[in-house]
């Protein structure tokens, strides 16, 4: 079932706006990231949640029994309104978009940053600090391991892609043969 | 053609009278038949000839009686007969010689006429050969102008395209140099030079403003 983000985004802010009314922001994330963990992770929980045969009343009293005591009640007040208009499908994405306003809200910088192989923790929190000081924000990283890079790492964030692969350094230098070579023709 | 023939009337247009003629001609013939049987009528000068002077008397009187008669029943129509041809021969002349310059104009015209269509057709001639000649001249001036800027649209397109060739091949060997370069960097590159690479990026990294 596709989901619809502008939707997914309604039901983040409405939710965002509450915690940050009541200053539970980071355990309803932490709540979100829970849930979406076992929905992405859970086949059986995510074969339920998702199912068309299941009764809205029995889908929200699987997940009042599950959450009820781990969670906030902000954040089963916003499960159980979800699962009761049928967007189930949106959690995800709901808290994908949550985790956005979070971020935008305390002024955070997402970034992506992939290497071939697994970096080490000291090296990891080099590159968190490095990129601190690089942008001047605050910095929040997701750590890949991407073999195609043959060597280095590479950084993205918003618009920008600090590459210092040799797979990026490759594709530099073709782009500048290319150019030169074209410029010549 | 002329005919000299004499009148057959007087200058006045009157005929003579033919009364005197009449009675002088009945006067010899009397006279003739009453001297025929005398002796004067035969003198002896004419002995040895038949001849009776009374008889040519009277001969004469009858030919001056028949003279006028001939010439008022047999001459004189025959004479309008003959000025009548006569006429008609000098007209049918006339006409003949109006015709003849008549032909003669318009041969005359025929050969001026003959003569100035020769002189345009020739002048038509020279012409149209003038104008096939510089038409001829602009045909192969617009076809050897064509015939450059073929030539010329051809070179380039042949240039255009072996610059395009080559820039693909060039193009073709930078992939496969940098495919190469790839592979081969993959295989030489271990985790102490990838370190060396993430040091590298932790010390360098910047972001642009």
């Amino acid at each position: 079932m596709a989901v619809d983000d502008r939707v997914a985004r309604r039901y983040a802010a409405a939710i965002f706006e509450t915690a940050l009314h009541h200053n539970v922001v980071k355990s309803v994330e932490d709540d979100l990231d829970a849930i979406a963990a076992c929905l992405t992770e859970g086949e059986q929980f995510r074969t339920v949640i998702l199912s068309p045969e299941i009764s809205r009343e029995g889908k929200i009293s699987l997940c009042e029994k599950l959450f009820a005591d781990s969670t906030t009640a902000l954040t089963m007040q916003a499960l159980r309104l979800i699962l009761h208009k049928g967007r189930e499908h949106e959690l995800v994405a709901i808290r994908d978009a949550f985790t956005v306003l979070r971020r935008q809200q305390q002024g955070v910088l997402f970034a992506t940053v992939s290497c071939s192989e697994d970096l080490t923790d000291k090296q990891r929190t080099e590159i968190t600090a490095r990129l601190r000081l690089a942008t001047g924000k605050q910095v929040e990283v997701q750590f890949e391991t991407d073999p195609n890079l043959i060597g280095g790492v590479k950084a993205t964030f918003d618009n920008t892609v600090l590459d210092g692969s040799l797979k990026g350094g490759l594709a530099a230098l073709r782009d500048r043969l290319y150019h030169d070579l074209l410029k010549q023709a | 053609m002329e005919t000299n023939h004499p009148p057959a009337a007087s200058p006045s247009g009157k005929k003579p009278s033919v009364i005197p003629l009449l009675v002088v001609g009945v006067v010899l013939i009397v006279i003739g038949s009453l001297c025929k049987g005398q002796a004067w009528t035969t003198p002896a000068m004419f002995s040895g000839l038949d001849l009776d002077l009374a008889m040519v008397i009277t001969n004469v009187g009858l030919f001056v009686v028949f003279a006028p008669v001939l010439r008022t029943y047999f001459v004189d129509p025959l004479m309008e007969i003959m000025d009548a041809r006569n006429k008609e021969l000098e007209s049918a002349f006339t006409d003949a010689e109006n015709l003849r310059g008549e032909m003669t104009q318009l041969r005359s015209d025929y050969e001026k006429r003959l003569s100035d269509t020769e002189a345009s057709a020739r002048e038509q001639i020279q012409s149209q050969i003038k104008e096939a000649q510089t038409l001829r001249q602009q045909l192969m001036a617009d076809a050897a102008a064509k015939a450059d800027e073929l030539r010329t649209r051809a070179t380039t397109e042949i240039e255009q395209e072996r610059t395009r060739v080559l820039t693909d091949l060039r193009l073709e060997v930078v992939d496969l140099t940098l495919k190469a370069t790839e592979k081969l960097l993959g295989e030489v590159v271990d985790s102490e030079k990838n370190r060396k690479l993430i040091q590298n990026f932790i010390d360098k990294v910047e972001v642009a403003n």
